[in-house]
């Protein structure tokens, strides 16, 4: 079967109707009252119409729409197919022959022309009615509120099954919604003899908790909301559980007096109830279903989460932090000891403890995905206010990042959307011109890199003016005239306070106020902005963050006197530098590691260590984001819970380090910072290659 | 087991996007271009879902449903029937021949798979 | 240079770092403690060119010789660091002061205080608070605020 394209098959579709549509109105024009040649014009503007609609011919389906309208008329015999009517309907297919094959030759003016000799010759036949909206059902916006017990009870009527509906589907897809307990009331069934087979004689309660909100619920019923009996109410869930006669009160099932004089007995009060004939077996049997489901609800939802204050995590956090120091003493104390036994309960320990650091970070950690959700309305607002089409997509929803880190990534993510809908995509009609889609696409990526979160806002807009950037960075004194300056140098400017090379200030944006705040917010978490832009293709931010996690697995190692810990989730791999690689390298700035050719960094150098070397130096191969670097140190220790303790702020400085950590003996080893050190290992290969 | 759908529409281009969409998704799809047509396969063989638009020639939407009805290997099989904004009555109209649940033109291929989901199950 | 209100006696620690004595504000010390081992910090600057362990928090060491000038002699049995806490641009901020030698905690008189001469300083006067007089000998106030902003 062909895989062609069915806007290709409409337009070819499209030509043969109008044809037929042609020529029953000139075949009208001789035989006015030809019921036949009338359906066939009508049916074919209603094909063009509707079709039209599906494959994207808007302006197409518009223009028909009404000429359809002005001819219903005449099919209901409210208007006759004079010889005027034709004339114009005549000219319409041409008009519409123009919007399907070549809309931009179509002349809106002579639309609305048409349009107005058809309303004339019709009538008073309705005002151009507003085009048929493409029929999207509006999606349902709500978002999830709290969990609520709803009381769902619903009645098909008999024939329901023989017309294709299927109850057990709409319980699935009651189901779907959120915890259900579904009960049958069997009440209305006839005897045997007097059964059809496919007749629906059974109703159904169902005690559903969802948060989703009532309309979900109903969409379920959809198809035979109009032919069924159906209640929807909220049970309220506040307070105790409800006792089984005020559920089966509530739901005027029984009266209240007949609860009460049945309670007066001994006997249980659902059995009393149905002894009295009061109540039914089955509804007895349903309200207490409902009883067992809220119940159950309640114990599920208390067991599902906790609410923490947040210092108490912090608290946790750092008591595991001192456990895990604590233990590294403990584990150099029983090596030194050699004392066997010792140092199998301290491996076990050790293991504990590995554990417990993970599920206390596990409760630290959320996805991202719990901010990514108000950026959809976020653009679906701007996309409104601005008149723009923007679609958001998102990617790495799961991406897991620190509680605290998340909270304060908000601000900065919601600025730089801003700034890509606002100043990044161009208008639609720009868009269409440049031959790019109408809809501007914004891209929201989250993923973990070795030991950073990069978070990407790209958009495929018209990309960053170099040489607006520069203009503005003279105009407001930050470069001499004439400077010269790499393209990285230059974006940063935009972080600047007051620095805004947009020409017009919004209501959204262009008061310069919100970069110099997204850059100070990113700093504060020690993270980083890079920039990248293709003029006239579009501009991606990436932010990097460190994660900052209290604990993490570090690779120990030595170089000089001192001891660093390198992030192990960024390290690649470590191999030893032969005393002849080592030689060979001398001067220059790659190794050859199995035929790749990799950067490195001499740590002693770079450190100034004055110790003497270790004869074998040994590189951790580690890698950031693209880049990998090799580090070459005097000797790899081994993998330690990392603590990570914060550096002062008189050492904010120094970046090639991003914190510090105690090990067992006590001293201190600090935590390298791998993105600044492979670019300060850059730098001094510019440096090397320059001089 | 894969689940088979006839679907019925005069539109050449309706057809293909439904083939595209349902069989895209799994799904067996047979065509025929009106109500005719339709009922001749609906005969030879039983289907899992009907989806029909109304507005055909030869014989329309509401006749080729009404028919449908009346075969007995028809009684609960779900049809689907499409429908346009313009025209509310032709949906109490199409229920009442027996149609079992529609989509409202134009539509995206996602709420033809979202229908077909709802009737069929998963 | 501003001058010690009147009135008010300036409580102190006294410490001796080359020959000199210095006063840190008494109420800024938090703790004294032996010379631990220290890690060196490649890349800080001089000044504050290590960090040390206090009980779980990694401390820089302030090495006051440097913002004056002094010779830096290695470190002998009685080598101190005291811990002081600070406000460094609005935040609290622990650091450790090298010194010498920990003498006492003493007041110094307000009238002992004297500005500080302009000429004839061998020290930084920028980097001083005030100068101080006991007996016969000179105790110098430095500035922190100063020296570590």
């Amino acid at each position: 079967m062909t895989q062609a394209d069915p806007a290709e098959i409409f337009r070819q579709e499209a030509q043969d109707l109008l044809e037929q549509l042609e020529q029953a109105l000139l075949d009208l024009e001789k035989d006015a009252g030809n019921r036949d040649l009338i359906d066939g014009a009508f049916r074919a503007l209603h094909t063009i119409k509707g079709s039209g609609a599906m494959f994207g011919f808007d302006r197409a389906s518009a223009f028909t729409h009404h000429v359809e309208t002005a001819f219903d008329r005449v099919r209901r015999g409210e208007v006759a197919a004079s010889a005027e009517l034709i004339a114009v309907a005549l000219a319409a297919k041409d008009h519409i022959r123009t919007l399907i094959e070549q809309p931009d030759a179509a002349d809106p003016a002579e639309g609305e022309r048409l349009l107005g000799a058809l309303q004339a010759v019709v009538h008073g036949a309705q005002a151009a009615a507003p085009a048929p909206e493409p029929g999207r059902s509006p999606a349902d916006g709500a978002a999830p509120g709290h969990p609520v017990l709803w009381r769902v009870r619903f009645r098909l009527p008999k024939d329901a099954m023989a017309l294709g509906t299927n109850p057990l589907l709409l319980l699935d897809e009651l189901r779907a919604l959120g915890p259900c307990t579904v009960t049958a009331l069997t009440d209305a069934l006839p005897p045997v003899e007097e059964m059809e087979a496919d007749g629906c004689y059974l109703s159904w309660d169902v005690a559903l908790t969802t948060d989703r909100p009532r309309s979900a619920i109903e969409e379920v019923f959809l198809f035979v909301i109009d032919d069924m009996d159906l209640k929807i109410e909220a049970v309220d869930g506040a307070g105790p559980p409800k006792k089984l006669g005020e559920i089966l009160v509530e739901r005027g099932d029984v009266p209240a007096a007949a609860v009460d004089a049945a309670l007066a007995g001994q006997d249980r009060l659902g059995a009393l109830l149905v002894k009295a004939g009061a109540a039914s077996e089955g509804q007895v049997r349903s309200a207490l279903a409902e009883q067992q489901h809220a119940r159950h609800e309640d114990t599920a939802r208390a067991a599902a989460s906790v609410r923490v204050p947040a210092e108490r995590l912090d608290g946790l956090m750092d008591r595991v932090g001192e456990l895990v120091i604590t233990q590294a003493r403990l584990s150099q104390l029983a090596n030194s000891r050699g004392d066997a036994d010792i140092k199998t309960v301290v491996e076990e320990l050790e293991r504990l403890i590995a554990e417990l650091r993970d599920t206390a970070m596990g409760i630290r950690m959320v996805p991202i995905g719990s901010i990514f959700g108000r950026f959809r309305r976020l653009v679906h607002d701007l996309s409104r206010d601005l008149g723009k089409q923007v679609e958001l997509i998102t990617v790495g929803e799961e991406t897991e990042l620190d509680k605290t880190v998340v909270e304060h990534l908000a601000d900065p993510l919601v600025h730089l959307i801003r700034n890509a809908v606002d100043h990044g995509l161009e208008a639609p009609a720009d868009r269409v011109a440049r031959g790019k889609p109408e809809r501007g696409q914004v891209r929201l990526v989250a993923r973990h890199a070795g030991a950073e979160v990069l978070i990407g806002i790209a958009d495929d807009g018209r990309g960053l003016d170099r040489e607006r950037i520069r203009a503005k960075a003279e105009e407001h004194g930050l470069i001499p005239a004439g400077a010269k300056l790499s393209d990285g140098e230059l974006y940063q400017f935009l972080f600047h306070p007051g620095f805004s090379t947009a020409r017009a200030v919004t209501s959204v944006s262009g008061r310069g106020v919100g970069m110099d705040v997204v850059k100070r917010t990113i700093d504060a978490l020690r993270g980083t902005i890079d920039i990248a832009t293709t003029p006239g293709r579009g501009t991606e931010m990436t932010l990097r963050l460190p994660l900052t996690l209290a604990i993490i697995d570090g690779l120990l190692v030595r170089v000089g006197a001192g001891r660093y810990a390198i992030p192990l989730p960024a390290v690649e791999e470590c191999v030893e530098l032969s005393a002849a690689a080592d030689t060979r390298s001398t001067g220059r700035s790659f190794l050859n590691i199995r035929g790749d050719l990799v950067p490195f960094l001499r740590l002693r150098e770079l450190f100034g260590s004055r110790t003497p070397a270790d004869p074998h130096q040994k590189v951790v191969i580690v890698a950031t984001g693209e880049q990998r670097v090799g580090l070459v140190v005097d000797q790899i220790i081994g993998s330690h819970q990392t603590v990570i303790k914060s550096l002062s702020r008189l050492h904010a400085d120094v970046e090639m380090f991003s914190g510090a950590t105690i090990l067992g003996d006590g001293t201190v080893a600090l935590i390298l910072d791998i993105a600044h050190l492979v670019d300060a290992g850059q730098a001094r290969d510019q440096q090397r290659i320059a001089s | 087991m894969t689940k088979s759908i006839l679907s019925v529409d005069d539109s050449a281009s309706m057809r293909q996007m439904v083939r595209l969409t349902l069989a895209g998704a799994g799904y067996h799809v047979v065509e025929a271009t009106d109500g005719a047509d339709g009922l001749a396969k609906a005969r030879g063989t039983l289907f899992d879902m009907i989806l029909t638009d109304l507005n055909m020639p030869v014989m329309d939407g509401l006749t080729f449903i009404r028919e449908l009805r009346q075969l007995p290997s028809y009684r609960g099989v779900p049809i689907i029937f499409l429908t346009t904004e313009s025209d509310a009555g032709k949906k109490q109209d199409a229920k009442a021949a027996g149609g079992t649940g529609w989509i409202t033109k134009p539509f995206q291929q996602d709420q033809l798979l979202a229908v077909a989901r709802k009737v069929l199950g998963s | 240079m501003t001058s010690q209100p009147q009135g008010r006696p300036l409580e102190v620690l006294t410490l001796g770092l080359q020959g000199e004595v210095f006063a840190l504000d008494a109420h800024c010390v938090r703790e004294i403690l032996d010379l631990v081992p220290v890690t060196d910090v490649p890349g800080a600057r001089a000044f504050v060119g290590g960090v040390v362990n206090v009980r779980g928090k990694v401390v820089p060491l302030a090495d006051l010789r440097v913002m004056f000038g002094m010779e830096r002699t290695p470190p002998t049995p009685d080598t101190r660091i005291v811990v002081v806490e600070l406000d460094l641009g609005g935040e609290p901020a622990t650091v450790g002061i090298l010194a010498d030698k920990v003498l006492e905690v003493t007041g110094i008189a307000p009238a002992a205080v004297a500005d500080t001469p302009r000429i004839g300083m061998r020290w930084r006067p920028e980097f001083i608070r005030c100068i101080g007089k006991r007996d016969d000998e000179f105790i110098i106030v430095p500035d922190l605020g100063r020296i570590f902003s």
